[in-house]
């Protein structure tokens, strides 16, 4: 269990770059898309390191991509709270969906390709969208946090910044501005309970492939934690990060899990040990997002790690 | 039928051919064969002799006598003889497996295993492709368990039959003995990946996962397993036993709900099994020890968590729990003792059930202790719903030995070498000396084992013994690092081992890692509270588990709600310590008023933080009337009375409070004096605050929160009485973070203490924070505040240095206390600036000496900000602001306008209805003007008045409010709407506002309609306004100079222009637009007048404006061109020259005009030597490419044309 380092894209789009995610594909290598503050998205082929295309259409930055199991389309949201729905080859636009600004943050297309899930920032709710028709087929609103009376202003300090699937489908986790994970039932559209344990915004959310119940999530307060999402038990509390964590992801084995962090480092976590087994400094700024590509062709226990960042540029490692 | 035919009709053929040829016995086989296929008895006698034919005349033919063995195997039952034939067979061909396999079939019935090998050998000895011979060696080779040798066997033969399940199936059994688990694995998965209904290899490989601890894949599997035989013993009873080793490490990492309802499942599932196969006592082991853990780790369910503890639910809940664990130590119990009854053999099955029974009985103990208190039927009631059994006690028979003593006895009678044993029987045991003496015994069989000497620790310490404890624990440390007892062993020993609060955290902390125990987590919860790491993830993770496992203990709930506390989540506090008080108050505790006094205290302090002061002030009159109100209750209880408007009380608590201060211990001295200055200041004002203070004792105030106190009440107070108290206390301020907080405290006091009607001293507090900053320049909270205070000055260059003195890191989110965060200040520095940016330089040049630096990237920055706080309104009204100011810039495109029409009315229409104070307001009206400004610009009149008109009803000081009258009166102006706009103007003068921009637009506006009655009046007020501010005071009004002579212009009224401007330019000399413009006017002047007096005028301006422009290396484009023109009309053709060629370098490479080529054609192609300075490019174009530059620029000038036309016949006639 180890990451080397591969490559480095300097300066792959002009300003900070805030999200990325993998392009499943049935031939050739998987490939990797970008969201930055420039207010573009890039496709990037991770063994050439040449930027494929360049999506362009949104007004402001580019806060969140998220693609289609299928990987023949995407979704890309910016500050200004358009959704766009994009074909991924071809960049034509598949369907444009609008929130209010400041309802739209972090997407996820659901395992099963039927959904999307979007975070809904200040309207403290998680949005679905049928991915057929491109209608909003539900919402699924955080309950307001007991014991807080009605006339403090609690609706601001819930934004809705992370949402997550876990991987049977059955449950939406999203993570909010004061630190709770809320757990849903997508079936029955209901709000089960609160995940305890954050102090500070919780700004990313992955589930444990190999288990529906293993959640885990990244903090501003510098921890990543591990949960029992039904049973609502922190299980463990991984310190190590010297500022925000701002992204999580887990292999596809389920047996690690990378973060990219405010302190400009990449840890990769030893779930058995429940420590950071490495540290890698590839940036120089702070790192938004790490991503997980698909298992490797050839060998199944390795993959691809991607890690983007302020200081503009992509970092590619082998997962193995 | 065709197919039989056919045969007949070969035979026939055969036959006929064996009458010419009775001697070939190839054909003597082969009709054999024909025959025996027929199938007919009378016809396989027939082959039979065809066969004994073919062998005599050939005797090297092996299938013949193969034949001839089924012959006399299948036909006569004659064993003997079918075995020669047989054997013949494959002596003349080892690889013919059906001799080979029948021929070891009859062996095999008849037991001769060795001639089997033999035969088998043979085969293989002759030819290596015999793979018959390898499979059937393989099957006897694990058969036999020569597993080694099997597996080589196995694999040749696979090589012969690659899709024989049965071959990987016994590749993998022998795979699995060797201790090979991976292989094993994978032959297993090649077997169900031919054949999938092989329970077998399924339920063999999931005991390789098992043992592997691949629990999840064990389980994966046996489900797999059981779908294809669900009544499979082996199956039922691999995954109850990978179900509890899932719980486990469930339970290990403290998920215990989970592993609770994976016991659940378990359990079930070996109830199943033992269903089935009622006596094998492994099943009831099996079903015992998921009962066990079961027993340990249920957690008690807190689904209530309303705010008023329903005390009878709390215990009710309690008690199902207590039942539940109790049940199913109970069902533990009887479960080892079916298993030992079914094999009283097993040693270890007595230590089991000593285990089980020792939890028994700890569960009951607890129990009757916990009830001591309660009446006997109560008892009685509660224990029959438990199903304690209470009447029947059960008589002791021996007084020395307890029953899981004697059960761990039991064990050791069996196998006494065995220090596992000993070890139980010392954990189990109730005397010190047994226990002391089994560990010893544990420790004498195998001196390496770090468990017991952990014990014997855990032991000595609790006899008192600490240096031997210290020794036994430091033993189990060097030996065994992973084993958490000696971790918090030493932790508990803190005090003697002389360890920091922290060290001991950590190592308490290190032993909760290992083992979330509910000992170690409660006793990590107290050393967190002692070492000030309450708010610590672990400790929270720690203490919540602990609560799931001990909800009857009130320290649990209590530490559970310290540490709610500590991470501000008061409402879960409240609720622990209600539950906390709860359990003290129904179960019997021995020091129970001491408790109640702590945990009523928490709560009350609790409450009182969750605003719920009324319940907070009942908790602490309980508590006085039980004479339990110690410091910290009387400080809660007079703020909460505080809080409740209950002002004569809180000071009547106060004094009570002041009056103990001599009898308390130091620490709280401070807090209490502090917290009696601030009420007396909230309650009863500045001055009796100030008076208590000056009668207070000196030596009171000696700490650094006590001077922050005094000093806040000094900046608040005008009469300086507090001056000697404040600076003797400020000697106590020790570290820098207090020095520089104490700074800022004192530069926000300098702009109270220099105020002047609404507007604070600002340019006070600026000079103070600058002498502090160059103290302490590393400081961030200061340089914030600075710039904070920079952004509200009305200076202009204070604005451009706000942004340059905050330090904005992005990996630096400690939080700093600021007012405001160093991205709103630039952000507000970004909108506020008066400067344009020169973000698109097709439209913009810099005039003014200040330049905004960070200006181009606002945008972005303030979009990264968002980035990071998406949930920041005031960031994303900002950025509206800014974009606001981009579309400004670019002339309101109309793309811009679009964005900014949808982010200013979603803004509009949901965040600022809720919130009405006074900022909240201002944001309103701000984004109002920014909408009514964008349907202005986009020329709809009608919203523009609406939004202006929202704005002007808003709620706020008068001189904001202008503005929205000043945009009505432009939105009229726009409509034509003279009559309003008349109004609107009234309005505004009666309005009046502070700042200039305001007048100078008015101004603006009212003169291009000529609405102006006494023109006077509007300068006056302008004059009048801000005179408080001193470096941009002729600034603003070279500006209004600069306007008044622009209306001029509008009249054509020339020479009273030129005089406004001229008293601009002396007025200010910062920025080179003031000279430009009189330059101009001079110009058109001289022209009008052809008064060289004007011309020299104009390049003295001209010049001005050049120089300004060139110190700041911003060349400014037609500012040459003029003085170009002016130098040219005064006839320095030299200077002309310079200046035209300065014009063509003032323009960036491709903006540059027509008319400048036109212009540049008219300079001589050989320009004198002496400018060289200039690129060659300048001088090497002919005049006609000039020109035809000009025209590809525009080619619809005619003027040029004549020109080029001109240029022509120059040509020619040349």
């Amino acid at each position: 269990m180890k990451i080397s380092s591969l490559n480095t894209i300097e300066s792959a789009h002009d300003d900070s770059i805030w999200t990325a995610t993998w392009v499943p594909s049935d031939a050739g290598p998987p490939y990797l898309l970008t969201g930055s503050l420039d207010e573009c998205v890039r496709v990037w082929n991770p063994d050439t390191l040449e930027n494929i295309h360049t999506n362009s259409g949104h007004c402001l930055g580019v806060v969140s991509v998220a693609v289609h199991p299928s990987g023949r389309i995407a979704a890309s949201a910016s500050i200004d709270s358009f959704i766009r729905v994009f074909d991924v080859v071809t960049n034509n636009t598949v369907a444009t969906l609008e929130a209010p600004p400041s309802e739209v943050w972090q997407l996820n297309f659901n395992p099963q390709g039927t959904t999307l899930a979007v975070a809904g920032g200040s309207s403290t709710a998680i949005k679905l969208w049928d991915t057929a028709q491109w209608q909003l087929i539900g919402t699924l609103s955080v309950p307001r946090p007991e014991g807080l009376k009605p006339s403090e202003k609690s609706n601001s300090k819930k934004f809705v910044l992370s949402v997550a699937w876990s991987v049977d489908g059955q449950r939406i986790a999203c993570g909010s501005m004061d630190g709770t994970i809320s757990i849903f039932d997508v079936a029955r559209a209901k709000f089960l309970h609160h995940l305890e344990g954050h102090c500070m915004p919780v700004r990313s959310l992955v589930y444990s492939p190999v288990d529906a119940r293993v959640l885990f999530s990244a903090s501003d307060d510098g921890h990543v934690h591990v949960y029992d999402a039904e049973g609502k038990t922190l299980i463990t509390s991984m310190s190590g990060h010297a500022s925000w964590v701002l992204s999580v992801d887990v292999t596809p084995d389920g047996q690690a899990i990378a973060s990219g962090s405010s302190d400009k480092s990449v840890r990769l976590w030893d779930l058995k040990m429940r420590t950071a087994t490495q540290i890698l400094n590839n940036h120089t700024d702070q790192v938004w997002a790490v991503a997980f590509g698909p298992p490797g062709r050839t060998d199944v226990r390795s993959c691809l790690l991607a890690s983007v960042s302020d200081d503009k540029s992509i970092a590619f490692y082998q997962y193995s | 039928m065709n197919d039989e035919s056919e045969k007949t009709f070969r035979i026939r053929e055969l036959q006929e051919s064996l009458e010419s040829q009775s001697e070939d016995p190839a054909l003597h086989f082969n009709l054999g064969i024909l025959l025996w296929e027929k199938g007919e008895d009378c016809n396989k006698e027939k082959a039979a002799e065809h066969f004994v034919r073919s062998a005599k005349l050939n005797p090297q033919n092996g299938p013949a006598f193969r034949y001839l063995g089924h012959y006399y195997h299948q036909f006569l039952a004659d064993s003997e003889r079918a075995l020669k034939c047989y054997q013949r067979a494959i002596t003349l061909d080892p690889q013919d497996s059906v001799a080979g396999e029948t021929l070891c079939d009859l062996l095999d019935q008849s037991g001769k295993e060795t001639l089997q090998f033999a035969i088998c050998n043979e085969a293989i000895s002759k030819s290596p492709r015999s793979f018959w011979a390898y499979r059937r060696l393989g099957f006897l080779q694990v058969h036999q368990s020569k597993w080694s040798e099997s597996i080589q066997s196995l694999q040749h033969a696979i090589r012969g039959y690659p899709t024989s399940a049965d071959l990987w199936e016994a590749l993998g059994l022998a795979y699995q003995q060797m201790g090979m688990f991976t292989a094993a694995i994978k032959s297993y998965g090649r077997a169900v990946e031919l054949e999938d209904y092989r329970v077998f290899a399924l339920v063999e490989s999931g005991n390789v996962f098992l043992m592997l601890g691949a629990f999840r894949k064990g389980v994966e599997v046996f489900h797999k397993a059981l779908k294809i035989s669900p009544q499979n013993v082996s199956a039922l009873y691999g995954l109850a036993s990978a179900l509890l080793s899932l719980a486990k490490e469930c339970v290990d990492t403290g998920a215990f709900k989970w592993g609770a309802s994976l016991l659940e499942e378990a359990s079930e599932v070996a109830l199943a099994c033992s269903s089935l196969e009622s006596n094998l006592s492994s099943i009831w082991k099996l079903h015992g020890d998921i009962q066990l853990l079961y027993a340990k780790c249920f957690p008690w369910m807190d689904e209530d968590r309303a705010l008023n503890v329903d005390g009878k639910k709390f215990i009710s809940s309690i008690l199902s729990w207590t039942r539940s664990c109790y049940q199913a130590s109970v069902a533990a119990n009887n479960s080892y003792q079916r298993a030992l009854h079914l094999a009283p053999w097993q040693a270890n099955l007595y230590a089991d059930i000593a285990v089980a029974e020792d939890l028994r009985s700890f569960l009951k103990e607890n129990w009757e202790k916990l009830t001591d208190s309660w009446s006997l039927p109560e008892k009685i009631a509660v224990g029959e719903a438990l199903g304690f059994f209470l009447k029947e006690n059960r008589k002791k028979l021996s007084h020395s030995w307890s029953l899981p003593e004697k059960m761990c006895l039991g064990g050791l009678l069996f196998e006494g070498h065995n220090n596992e044993f000993w070890v139980a029987l010392g954990c189990l045991s109730s005397s010190a000396t047994l226990k002391q003496h089994a560990f010893i015994r544990g420790l004498q069989l195998d001196v390496s084992q770090a468990v017991a000497w952990a014990y014997l620790g855990k032991l000595y310490w609790q006899e008192g013994q600490r240096e031997l404890a210290q020794h036994a624990f430091d033993r189990a440390r060097s030996i065994d690092p992973s084993l958490a007892l000696p971790w918090a062993g030493m932790a508990a020993d803190a005090y003697a081992r002389k360890l920091r609060p922290d060290d001991a955290f950590e190592c308490c902390l290190r032993a909760v890692q290992i083992l979330p125990l509910l000992g170690f987590q409660i006793g990590l919860a107290k050393l967190a509270h002692w070492s000030g790491n309450l708010s610590s993830f672990e400790v929270f993770g720690g203490i919540r588990q602990a609560v799931l496992r001990a909800p009857h203990c009130p320290e649990s709930h209590n530490l559970n709600g310290l540490v709610s506390e500590a991470r501000c989540d008061y409402h879960s506090a409240v609720i622990s310590y209600r539950m906390a008080r709860y359990s003290l108050s129904s179960f019997c505790h021995p020091t129970l008023k001491l408790h109640l006094q702590d945990v009523s205290i928490n709560l009350a302090r609790s409450l009182c933080q969750l605003g719920y002061a009324s319940d907070a002030v009942k908790e602490c009159e309980n508590l006085k009337k039980e004479g339990l109100l110690n410091a910290n209750g009387l400080q809660i209880y007079a703020l909460s009375l505080w809080q409740l408007g209950e002002r004569d009380l809180s000071l009547s608590v106060a004094r009570m409070l002041a009056a103990s201060i001599p009898s308390m211990e130091k620490a709280l001295v401070s807090s209490a004096v502090s917290f009696i200055c601030r009420l007396t200041y909230y309650v009863s004002g500045m001055d009796s605050a100030v008076k208590s203070i000056l009668k207070m004792p000196k030596h009171l105030f000696q700490s650094s929160k006590l001077s922050f106190v005094i000093s806040a009440i000094h900046t608040l107070d005008d009469s300086n009485q507090l001056e000697p108290v404040v600076s003797s206390s400020r000697s106590m301020l020790a570290s820098s973070g207090d020095r520089t907080a104490m700074h800022i405290l004192e530069s926000l006091g300098k702009l109270v203490k220099y105020r002047s009607g609404d507007t604070l001293g600002i340019q006070e507090g600026i000079s103070h924070l600058k002498k502090a900053l160059h103290m302490f320049p590393e400081d961030a909270s200061i340089r914030s505040f600075l710039g904070n205070l920079l952004v509200s000055s009305k200076e202009w260059e204070d604005l451009h240095v706000a942004t340059r003195c905050l330090t904005i890191d992005h990996c630096q989110h400690q939080k700093v206390e600021a007012l405001k965060s160093p991205w709103e200040i630039m952000g507000a520095g970004a909108v506020a600036c008066c400067t344009t940016k020169f973000d698109n330089e097709r439209f913009l040049f810099p005039t003014c000496q200040d330049q905004w630096h960070s200006g181009p990237k606002a945008i972005q920055k303030l979009q990264q900000c968002l980035h990071h706080e998406p949930w920041n309104h005031n960031v994303r009204y900002l950025l509206v602001l800014c974009y606001f100011q981009k579309a400004r810039e670019e002339r309101f495109p109309r793309y811009l306008c679009g964005i900014i029409e949808r982010l200013t009315d979603v803004a509009l229409s949901d965040q600022f209805n809720k919130d009405n104070n006074r900022s909240e307001l201002y944001k309103k009206f701000q984004l109002l003007l920014c909408a009514a400004e964008v349907a202005l610009q986009s020329g709809n009149a009608r919203n523009c008045i609406d939004h202006a008109q929202t704005a002007s009803q808003l709620l706020l000081p008068k001189d904001h409010l202008f503005f929205a009258h000043l945009l009505l009166c432009r939105a009229y102006s726009f409509e034509g709407n003279l009559v309003s706009l008349a109004k609107e103007y009234k309005r505004c003068m009666e309005l009046k506002t502070n700042w200039h921009i305001g007048w100078i637009g008015l101004k603006f506006i009212i003169s291009r309609h000529k609405l102006e009655n006494q023109p006077t009046e509007l300068s006056m007020l302008f004059e009048e306004c801000s005179k408080d501010i001193r470096s941009s005071w002729n600034m603003w009004m070279a500006i209004f100079s600069l306007m008044e002579g622009l209306i001029a212009i509008w009249t054509n009224d020339f020479l009273v222009a030129e005089e406004h401007l001229l008293q601009a330019c002396s007025l200010s000399t910062r920025d080179s637009c003031l000279y430009v413009c009189h330059g101009a006017i001079c110009m058109e002047l001289a022209k009008q007048h052809c008064d060289s007096l004007f011309l020299n005028r104009a390049i003295q301006s001209l010049k001005k404006a050049k120089q300004t422009s060139v110190q700041r290396r911003q060349p400014l484009p037609i500012v040459s061109l003029l003085l170009a023109q002016a130098e040219a009309s005064l006839g320095s053709k030299a200077k002309w020259e310079r200046n035209l060629q300065d014009e063509f370098f003032a323009w960036p490479p491709g903006l540059r005009p027509a008319e400048l080529f036109l212009q540049m054609s008219l300079l001589p192609t050989q320009s004198s030597k002496e400018s060289n300075a200039y690129p060659a490019m300048v001088h090497g174009q002919s005049r006609l490419r000039w020109v035809l530059q000009a025209i590809h620029m525009n080619p619809s000038c005619m003027r040029y044309w004549k020109v080029l036309q001109k240029c022509y016949a120059d040509m020619y006639t040349f």
